[in-house]
C-alpha cells in the first residue's frame, strides 16, 4: 500500500514538474484535537471522514492541484466526476472553498475542526503544519 | 494498521457538526446531461436496439440525450430537501420526471436517514445512471443496464458509513415501494407495479484497490398486458417476485481505471433468469482516455448476446466530456439479447418453431457534462 502510495506520489511529481511546482503545506488549528495522517487527510477532503472540516481552494490553482494529485490521486476532471457522484446521489457536497491561501490560514486559525492546505510559503505561526507535500 | 485504526475511531468519536449536510438556508443547484446521437447498423431495416428500444438504423438523439437538474435546501443544519427532475425522450415522446424528491435527516455524522421518492440502488451505476459524466460509457453496459427499468421508488432508507484505516465503509438498505412504472417489452409500453421492494447493499472504498459494493433487492412484481384479456392472459404477473444481485467492483487511480459488474435477474415462474457480467479497462493520456469492454448477458435456456465496446473520450473542460463508441453485438443460440422483438415475431417464432439471432453494430457519439 505504501509503496503504491508513493509510486502514484512519485508519478503525480513527474507529471506536476511540468507546471510550477509549488510546496504545499497541510495545516490545522494549534488547538486540533487530532494529527491525520495523508491518508485520513484523503478521506476528509473527500467527504467519508467528517471528524474535521476540509476547507478548500476556490477555483483551480498550482496549489490545489499539487495536494489533490499527491494525496487522493485525482487530477481535476477526476475530482469531478467523483463529486458529481456524490451530489447526484444525495451522498455528499464537496468541502466549503475560500479564495487565496490568507483566507485559509484566517479560516484554520480561527476554528479547531478545520483542516486545510497552502502554499508554505504562505503558513503562518497562527497554525499548525501537518505535514508537507515537496 | 491497528494505531490507525484507533486514531480514527477518536478522531471521528470527537466530531461534533454534521458537516456535510447543507445548513440552514442554504441552497444549492447542481445540473447534469448527456447530448448524444447513436445509431444501429448491421441488421435489417426497422430493428431497434436498447433499453427502451430506441437505438436503429436512424442517427437518434432519444436513446442517450437527456437533462437533469436537482435542488438542495437546508430545512435545518440537519433536515435537507432534495428534489432531481430530469427530461428524457421515452418513445418519441421527451419528458419531464420528478426522479427524486426526499427528505434527509443526518442523525450523527455517519448516520443519514432518508424518505420520499429516491433512487433504487439496484446496479453499482443506479444512482447515477442519468450522470453520464460519472463513468466512461456514453452507452453504460446494456447487457445488464436493461435489466430493472425502474429508476426510483417511494420509500425510506438509511446510509451508514464510516471512515476505516484502509478507506471507508458504508451500508444502505431501503424499503418502499414503486407502482404504476412503464415497462418496455415486445416493443410496446406497459403498466408495471412493483410492492414490497426492499434492498440492500454494502461498499468497500478502499485507498488503493478501488470501491467494492454488493447489492441485493427484490420486489413483488404485478403487471397486466390488455390486449391479451380476449385469451384470458392478461394478468402476465400477479404478485411474482422478482431478485437482482449485483457484486461490482470500480478502480481509478489516475492514468488506468477498470470497472466491472456481474448481475443475476431472478424472476419466479417461467422468466428464464438472466446472469450478465461486464469487464471494463481504461487508460488515460492526458486528457485522452480509451476503454474498452466485454460484456456477456445469458438467459437460462434462451441464448447469449456478447458485444465488445471501444470507446474513446475526451476532455474539453473540466466539466465536459465528449465521447466516442463503437460496440459490436451478437448474439448466439436463438438469443434476442437486448434486441427488440415484437410480440407478433415472437408468437410467429414459437408457432414455427424457428429462433433466429441478430448482429449489429452501434455507433454512439456525445457529450456528458455536469455544473
Amino acid at each position: 500500500m505504501k509503496i503504491f502510495a508513493r509510486s502514484i506520489s512519485i508519478i503525480a511529481l513527474t507529471l506536476g514538474a511540468f507546471s510550477v511546482q509549488a510546496e504545499v503545506a497541510v495545516i490545522t488549528n494549534h488547538a486540533a484535537a487530532a494529527a491525520p495522517t495523508q491518508a485520513e487527510v484523503a478521506n476528509i477532503f473527500l467527504g467519508k471522514d467528517k471528524s474535521l472540516t476540509g476547507i478548500d481552494q476556490e477555483g483551480w490553482n498550482p496549489v490545489k492541484e499539487h495536494f489533490y494529485t499527491t494525496v487522493t490521486s485525482k487530477n481535476e476532471s477526476q475530482l469531478k466526476s467523483y463529486w458529481s457522484g456524490l451530489i447526484f446521489t444525495g451522498k455528499g457536497q464537496p468541502p466549503a472553498s475560500l479564495a487565496g491561501d490568507a483566507a485559509v490560514v484566517a479560516q484554520v486559525a480561527s476554528d479547531p475542526n478545520t483542516i486545510g492546505y497552502v502554499d508554505s510559503a504562505a503558513v503562518t505561526d497562527a497554525v499548525k503544519v501537518l505535514f508537507t507535500l515537496p | 494498521m491497528f494505531r490507525l485504526n484507533a486514531i480514527g475511531l477518536a478522531v471521528a468519536c470527537l466530531a461534533a457538526s454534521p458537516a456535510f449536510a447543507l445548513s440552514q438556508g442554504e441552497y444549492r443547484f447542481n445540473g447534469f446531461g448527456t447530448l448524444g446521437i447513436t445509431h444501429l447498423g448491421g441488421e435489417e431495416e426497422g430493428r431497434s436496439y436498447g433499453i427502451h428500444g430506441q437505438t436503429n438504423d436512424s442517427w437518434r438523439g432519444d436513446e442517450l440525450s437527456k437533462l437533469g437538474g436537482q435542488f438542495q435546501y437546508g430545512l435545518s443544519d440537519r433536515l435537507n430537501l432534495t428534489t432531481q427532475v430530469t427530461v428524457k425522450a421515452e418513445q418519441d415522446t421527451w419528458k419531464a420526471n420528478l426522479e427524486w424528491a426526499y427528505l434527509s435527516f443526518q442523525a450523527t455524522d455517519r448516520l443519514t436517514l432518508r424518505a420520499g421518492r429516491l433512487r433504487i440502488p439496484v446496479y453499482m451505476y443506479s444512482e447515477t445512471l442519468d450522470v453520464g459524466f460519472t463513468y466512461p460509457w456514453l452507452r453504460l453496459p446494456d447487457e445488464i443496464y436493461h435489466q430493472v427499468q425502474i429508476s426510483n421508488y417511494e420509500g425510506v432508507d438509511f446510509i451508514y458509513s464510516m471512515p476505516v484505516s484502509y478507506g471507508s465503509v458504508s451500508v444502505q438498505a431501503f424499503g418502499g415501494q414503486a407502482e404504476d412504472r412503464e415497462q418496455f417489452a415486445y416493443d410496446q409500453m406497459f403498466d408495471m407495479d412493483y410492492k414490497k421492494v426492499v434492498g440492500a447493499n454494502i461498499k468497500l472504498d478502499t485507498h488503493g484497490y478501488g470501491s467494492f459494493r454488493l447489492a441485493y433487492s427484490e420486489a413483488s412484481l404485478n403487471m397486466t398486458m390488455p390486449h391479451l384479456a380476449p385469451l384470458g392472459m392478461a394478468d402476465v404477473a400477479n404478485d411474482v417476485k422478482g431478485k437482482f444481485t449485483s457484486i461490482g467492483h470500480q478502480y481509478d487511480q489516475g492514468s488506468w481505471l477498470a470497472a466491472s459488474e456481474a448481475t443475476r435477474l431472478v424472476v419466479e415462474g417461467p422468466t428464464p433468469t438472466k446472469d450478465a457480467f461486464y469487464l471494463m479497462g481504461g487508460h488515460r493520456f492526458g486528457d485522452f482516455l480509451g476503454h474498452v469492454t466485454y460484456a456477456q448477458l445469458d438467459e437460462e435456456n434462451s441464448g447469449r448476446q456478447v458485444s465488445w465496446t471501444y470507446g474513446l473520450n475526451y476532455s474539453l473542460t473540466s466539466n465536459v466530456v465528449l465521447k466516442g463508441e463503437y460496440k459490436r453485438v451478437d448474439t448466439s443460440d436463438g438469443g434476442q439479447g437486448v434486441f427488440v422483438q415484437s410480440g407478433g415475431e415472437y408468437i410467429s417464432d414459437l408457432l414455427a418453431g424457428t429462433s433466429r439471432t441478430f448482429d449489429g453494430d452501434i455507433i454512439s457519439v456525445g457529450l456528458d457534462f455536469v455544473f
